[in-house]
């Protein structure tokens, strides 16, 4: 008798032991559901996205705008953290999402494994106009020819500067890269060994492809290599090394772990810095006393101008079911002018549909309008699926390293190029 | 004898019956894995779309990539200096706070605090504290008149400051098991020698140390395990920065996969890091000598 106790207690251990694991399965598999059943007659759709808190009601405001617009499809957007691992899992499992809010970069590494489904028909059926969207923002959702989505948000940086500091000392925004260092140059305030006020923050060596653009150069090669241990990329280094040892308009570190309400450029700790619309909320929340404008990145030696267009887009998974109800989706999100900008306006986000953004909303606000200027020539980063890699790990140390003064202008871009190139050549196919 | 057997037989049998479930689980979560983790870094696996079977190409691979060995020296130092570190604090705190004193309970709460705080909040404290203008660090510093480094961004200081905030929040959990080690030693040893006249190094020396030798080894395998997998303290401190000096082999194995897809390189990169861990459990095992406690 105690014998069959302890056999029926054991199985039921298991039992509750493979529930447990099959309960998990089950619901990360959820998405699926919702493709399975239409409840109500209506087709209903997943939406994955990893953006949470404010970012989340701002896209429930658009699902929402869209499930009221019509009565054929309803989407549901689903908070997932660390959401391009799940896709991962969720891409090849089954149990992908319908549609997927994507870091545009990532194209380039997904879509050769077959995991997003090109749009094309889609946009030539529908009659969209490609040049209703910046080139380069559907360049990088592009691969080998073929177009995987449709940008969501463009943003750019832009040069961001203490309107109250400018004119106690009688200078105007700068345009040119001598305009930039003379300005930096006044501001700055030291206190013997203690910096008071940078003028100029040059807290990001990453902003490194910016300035290279703006000296007329470029951090890739057509056929894939780096582009930068030349002429251009030694003004670049020239440049900072001026700022830097000579004008002393900066200390290394001087910005580490400042946000929110203790922002250098909120504090008045900074002068000037390359930012994004991105940051227009956190200074406008904290910086009651704090008196911004912003004007396009100066342009360089050669009057070359330059920054990188960054942003998401909207993609199809090829594992939706509905890829066409996705598509009127994506559709009335980013290629409707309107819709673009009730997201524009409840998001702050630049919408990526032009007609959008020639908004007065946009082209009257002096604080947006420079933004849109600098879209015209901001260029994304290359899509080389070894960039990012590239980039982190063999181009920022090295950059390091120099502004540091541990290691001179020469070696630093020699050797930026050499492991530079073996990161580029060891993470370039993906196949 | 016959009855004997069998309930030899029959206590086995129930025994593993018991371990059944436990075993199970180990081999679904852990067994598997580490079998497939090493067919895999034999592949170009990719999640998505292939897997073949590439041979040593991975393992070529790696004999090339010098980020990783810099990565490798970067955690060796780390663990050199922190490993030792945090066996001396935590055994001293411990022996500070075996004491039956009014308020020692109170100081123990203190010292165990650190470990409850998420790796990410505290790395967010640390990186003000060490702020180089306004920082309490540099602050106190100036009042001596030396201006103090940038530390976290600095090539020289960023590694020595994630080693003390690992320390700040590390030596809490190794003291409670040192605390418990201490209480386990029995008290006739120190009377019989307090009676021959050992004085307290002594008995620290011939009596606490040796029987506290499982503990030291659960400690130092533990912490060096632990170091030789540093990442979230040393990802939100630097990022990795400045100039790679605390990227670690884990943050390097999670980019590989993940974010550039070779799952298979990556497996390789892990088994190294997997070798690495047990070539230095193995030499610790060996130096704090983990066998019985002689009582």
């Amino acid at each position: 008798m105690r014998k069959w106790l302890i056999m029926m207690l054991t199985v039921v251990m298991f039992g509750g032991l493979l529930a447990g694991c099959g309960g998990s399965g089950g619901s990360s598999s959820g998405g699926d559901n919702g493709g399975d059943g239409k409840s109500g007659g209506k087709v209903q759709l997943t939406f994955w996205g990893d953006w949470g808190g404010e970012g989340q009601k701002q896209f429930e405001t658009m699902v929402d705008a869209f499930n009221k617009s019509q009565d054929r499809i309803e989407v549901k957007y689903m908070l997932q953290q660390d959401m391009v691992t799940k896709f991962l899992t969720a891409a090849t499992s089954g149990g992908a999402p319908d549609i997927l809010f994507w870091d545009r970069w990532r194209t380039s590494l997904y879509a050769p494994k077959n995991v997003l489904r090109p749009i094309d028909e889609y946009m030539t059926r529908d009659g969209l106009n490609p040049d209703d969207f910046y080139e380069e923002s559907l360049k990088e959702l592009t691969h080998d020819g073929k177009l995987y989505g449709l940008p969501l948000t463009v943003d750019a940086r832009a040069l961001f500067y203490n309107k109250k500091m400018f004119a106690d000392a009688g200078l105007q925004p700068p345009t040119t890269w001598d305009e930039l260092e003379q300005a930096a140059k006044t501001l700055t305030k030291w206190n013997g060994s203690k910096l008071e006020v940078a003028g100029f923050s040059m807290g990001d060596p990453g902003l490194f492809n910016m300035y290279l653009q703006q000296a007329g150069g470029q951090m890739l090669t057509e056929d894939g290599k780096t582009n930068f241990n030349n002429e251009q990329g030694k003004q670049v280094l020239e440049f900072w090394q001026r700022l830097l040892n000579e004008d002393k308009v900066y200390k290394i570190g001087f910005e580490e772990g400042l946000g929110e309400g203790n922002d250098a450029f909120v504090t008045g700790k900074v002068a000037m810095l390359y930012t994004g619309p991105w940051m227009m909320s956190t200074y406008n929340k904290y910086g009651k006393d704090l008196d911004y404008g912003i004007v396009p990145p100066p342009s360089g030696p050669n009057g070359d101008q330059g920054s990188v267009m960054g942003g998401f887009g909207l993609v199809i998974p090829q594992g939706s079911k509905h890829p066409e109800e996705a598509w009127e989706f994506i559709k009335w999100w980013t290629a409707n002018k309107d819709n673009a900008l009730l997201w524009a306006k409840t998001s702050l986000n630049m919408p990526g549909f032009k007609p959008a953004l020639a908004d007065p909303f946009f082209t009257e606000d002096p604080l947006w309008k420079p933004f849109t200027e600098t879209l015209e020539f901001a260029k994304t980063r290359p899509t080389h699926p070894g960039y990012s890699v590239m980039e982190e790990n063999a181009v920022i140390p090295n950059l390091e390293l120099f502004m540091q003064n541990k290691q001179s202008l020469d070696d630093t871009l020699k050797k930026a190029q050499e492991q530079g190139d073996k990161l580029l050549a060891d993470n370039a196919s993906v196949e | 004898m016959a009855s004997v057997n069998k309930l030899g037989r029959h206590q086995a049998r129930m025994a593993y019956l018991f371990i059944t479930p436990t075993m199970l689980l180990f081999a679904v979560f852990m067994v598997i894995p580490v079998v497939m983790a090493l067919y895999l870094s034999f592949t170009n696996y990719d999640v998505l779309s292939s897997h073949d079977w590439v041979g040593l190409d991975n393992y070529r691979r790696l004999a090339g990539d010098t980020l990783l060995w810099q990565t490798f020296l970067n955690v060796m130092y780390y663990a050199v200096v922190f490993v030792p570190l945090n066996l001396m604090i935590s055994l001293l705190l411990a022996m500070l706070l075996n004491k039956r004193k009014a308020g020692v309970k109170l100081f123990r709460t203190f010292y165990y605090l650190p470990t409850l705080t998420s790796a990410v909040a505290a790395a967010t404290v640390w990186i003000w504290m060490l702020h180089p203008e306004y920082g309490l660090i540099n602050g106190l510093l100036g009042y001596f008149g030396i201006t103090g480094p940038a530390w976290v961004s600095q090539t020289e200081t960023a590694m020595l400051s994630i080693i003390v905030m690992t320390l700040w929040q590390s030596v809490g959990s190794n003291m409670i098991i040192y605390l418990a080690g201490l209480q386990g030693v029995p008290d006739y040893l120190y009377e019989s020698a307090r009676l021959d006249g050992a004085s307290r190094f002594a008995c620290f020396r011939y009596i606490t140390w040796p029987q506290l030798r499982p503990t030291t080894f659960l400690v130092s395998v533990m912490a060096i395990i632990g170091a030789l997998q540093l990442f979230d303290q040393a990802f939100v401190l630097t990022q990795g920065g400045p100039a790679n000096v605390t990227k670690t082999p884990v943050y390097l194995i999670y980019q590989q996969g993940f974010n550039q897809l070779q799952m298979g390189y990556a497996s390789a990169q892990a088994f190294v890091l997997a070798m690495a861990i047990l070539v230095f459990s193995i030499i610790s095992m060996r130096l704090t000598k983990a066998e019985e406690p002689i009582v």
